[in-house]
C-alpha cells in the first residue's frame, strides 16, 4: 500500500493526523504531509478509515503501490 | 397555483432529547422545500451522499448577499455581509491565515490549559450552591476562556461581549432594533480591541491578523479583519458551549451510558462524536448556499440555477444509508463521519479544538462528579428557540 496526499485541497481538519500520527503530519500552515508512504500491514485498515474520514478527499491509497 | 406550504425549518425538536421527529421522513428524496422563519423558501438537501458532495461543489456559492437569495430571518442578516467574499480565491487566502493556529500540534499545546480551566471551574462548582446550573458554571466559561486566550481577548470582558453575541445570534427571540444594537456594540467592542492590540501586539491570533493586514492590504482589508475576528470569537465559543451543555444533558438523561463510560474512559471520544452527530445545536441555517449553475442530485432531482440551498447536516447525520439505527444514541459507534463540522474547503476550522474541549469537558465532569445527574426532569429543560443556536438554556445538575 502506498499513501498519497494532496495538500492543495486539504482543509486542515487534522483528522488524519489525530488518527495516525506516525503516517500523517502537518506543515506550518497545517496542510497534510505524508510521513510514512508505506505503513505496516497492521495499519492498513486504519489508513483506509482515515481516507474515508477526510472531509476533503485529500488522501488516498494506491493498494498495489 | 399550489396551496401547499413547505414545512417549517428548522424542524422542531422532539422532546425531551431526541432528534427532530421530522427527520425520519426527509430521506425519501434528495431534497425538499422548506419555509424559513423569514417566510422565504429554500431547498433543503437531505441525503448524506449529496450533502457531503455539495459542501465541496463550486457550483454552490457561499456568497448569499444577493437580492434573490432566500433569507433565514427578515431581522437578522447574519452571514450576509456584502463586503465579504466567502468563495475562493478570497476565502482561501483568509483561511490559510487562520489554519496555522489550528494545526493538531497547536491544539495539543493548548490541552494542559484547557484541562486546568476545566478543573478550576469544577472546583468552583463543587464549592458553590447545589444544584448548579451547568451552562453558567461550566459549559460557557470553559470555551470562552479558551477562545479568549487564543484570540487575545481579555477574559474579564466576557460578560460584556457575551450579551452582544447573544443578541447577534437572535432570529425571532428579540425585536430587530435590539439585534441591530447588539451587532453595533459587538463591532465597536472589537474595533476598540483591535486598536488596542495595534498599539500593544502580543502572541495571539488577533495580533497576528493585524500584522498581516497592516503589511499587505490585499490579503485582508480593515473590514475583513474585523469580520473574521468577530466570526472566530462567536463561532469559537457559542457552538462549543452549547454542545458541552446540551450534549451533557442528553448524556445524563441516560445514566446507563454514563456508567458505561465511567467503566471505560476510552469511550469518551466516540461518545463526543455521537453527541455531535445527534445534537446539532444550530440546525443547518448556517449552510445557506446559492446555486450558480444547475446541479443534479443523486436521485435525479435537479437544483436549478438561482435556487437557495441549505445543506442539511442533521439530515446527513441520520441518513439510514450511512448510519445503522440512525436515531439511536450509540456511544460505541465506529466510523462516525458525521457532517456536523461540514465538509470540503469550508470544513470547520475549529473542529479539532472543539473536539479536544468536548472530550476534556465530558471526562473531567464525569470523573469529578461520579454521581452527577439532572436535577429536574429532562422534559422540563427549556430549549432556546428563535436563535441561531438551539441548545438547552438551563441545565440544573446535582451530584
Ligand atoms: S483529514 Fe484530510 S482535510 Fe483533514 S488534515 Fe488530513 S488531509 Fe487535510
Amino acid at each position: 500500500m502506498r499513501v498519497v496526499a494532496n495538500s492543495a485541497t486539504c482543509a486542515v481538519s487534522s483528522l488524519c493526523v489525530y488518527r495516525l500520527p506516525g503516517v500523517f503530519d502537518q506543515d506550518e500552515e497545517g496542510l497534510v504531509l505524508v510521513l510514512d508512504e508505506h505503513p505496516d500491514t497492521g495499519l492498513h485498515e486504519e489508513v483506509r478509515r482515515a481516507v474515508r474520514a477526510c472531509p476533503t478527499n485529500s488522501i488516498r491509497v494506491v493498494e498495489n503501490g | 397555483m399550489s396551496t401547499h406550504t413547505p414545512p417549517r425549518y428548522p424542524f422542531a425538536w422532539t422532546p425531551p432529547m431526541q432528534m427532530p421527529e421530522a427527520l425520519k421522513d426527509v430521506h425519501e428524496s434528495s431534497a425538499m422545500e422548506v419555509t424559513l422563519p423569514s417566510g422565504d423558501t429554500a431547498t433543503l438537501v437531505t441525503r448524506y451522499q449529496d450533502v457531503r458532495a455539495l459542501f465541496a461543489d463550486k457550483r454552490l456559492s457561499r456568497n448569499i448577499a444577493r437580492p434573490d437569495c432566500a433569507r433565514i430571518s427578515k431581522d437578522n442578516d447574519l452571514f450576509m455581509d456584502p463586503h465579504i467574499d466567502p468563495d475562493p480565491p478570497k476565502h482561501t487566502q483568509v483561511r490559510s491565515l487562520v489554519t496555522k493556529a489550528f494545526t493538531a500540534r497547536r491544539i495539543e499545546s493548548l490541552r494542559p490549559y484547557v484541562q486546568e480551566v476545566a478543573d478550576e471551574l469544577l472546583d468552583e462548582m463543587a464549592a458553590g450552591p447545589r444544584p448548579a446550573e451547568l451552562n453558567e458554571a461550566f459549559a460557557f466559561p470553559l470555551p470562552i476562556k479558551v477562545i479568549c486566550k487564543l484570540l487575545g481577548v481579555p477574559a474579564e470582558d466576557r460578560d460584556q461581549f457575551r450579551g452582544y453575541v447573544d443578541g447577534f445570534l437572535a432570529v425571532t427571540k428579540l425585536p430587530p432594533e435590539e439585534i441591530g444594537r447588539a451587532r453595533q456594540n459587538l463591532w465597536k467592542y472589537l474595533g476598540d480591541l483591535i486598536e488596542d492590540k495595534r498599539k500593544h501586539p502580543a502572541d495571539d491570533l488577533i495580533s497576528e491578523f493585524i500584522r498581516v493586514r497592516d503589511e499587505d492590504d490585499n490579503r485582508m482589508n480593515e473590514h475583513e479583519l474585523h469580520f473574521w475576528c468577530q466570526g472566530l470569537l462567536i463561532a469559537g465559543y457559542v457552538t462549543t458551549a452549547s454542545q458541552i451543555g446540551t450534549g451533557t444533558a442528553v448524556l445524563l438523561h441516560r445514566p446507563d451510558l454514563v456508567r458505561e463510560i465511567q467503566a471505560d474512559w476510552s469511550l469518551v471520544p466516540s461518545t463526543v462524536e455521537e453527541l455531535l452527530r445527534t445534537q446539532i445545536m444550530g440546525s443547518s441555517v448556517g449552510t445557506m448556499r446559492y446555486a450558480i449553475e444547475d446541479i443534479p442530485l443523486s436521485d435525479g432531482t435537479v437544483i436549478k440555477k438561482g435556487t437557495s440551498v441549505l445543506l442539511s447536516e442533521e439530515g446527513a447525520n441520520c441518513d439510514p444509508r450511512v448510519f445503522d439505527k440512525p436515531f439511536e444514541l450509540d456511544i460505541r459507534r465506529q466510523e462516525n463521519h458525521h457532517m456536523t463540522f461540514g465538509a470540503g474547503i469550508h470544513y470547520c476550522v475549529g473542529a479539532a479544538l472543539a473536539r479536544m474541549e468536548l472530550q476534556i469537558a465530558t471526562e473531567s465532569l464525569l470523573r469529578r462528579f461520579p454521581d452527577i445527574h439532572l436535577a429536574k426532569p429532562a422534559e422540563s429543560l427549556p430549549r432556546a428557540l428563535g436563535g441561531f443556536m438551539e441548545g438547552f438554556t438551563e441545565i440544573p445538575v446535582d451530584w
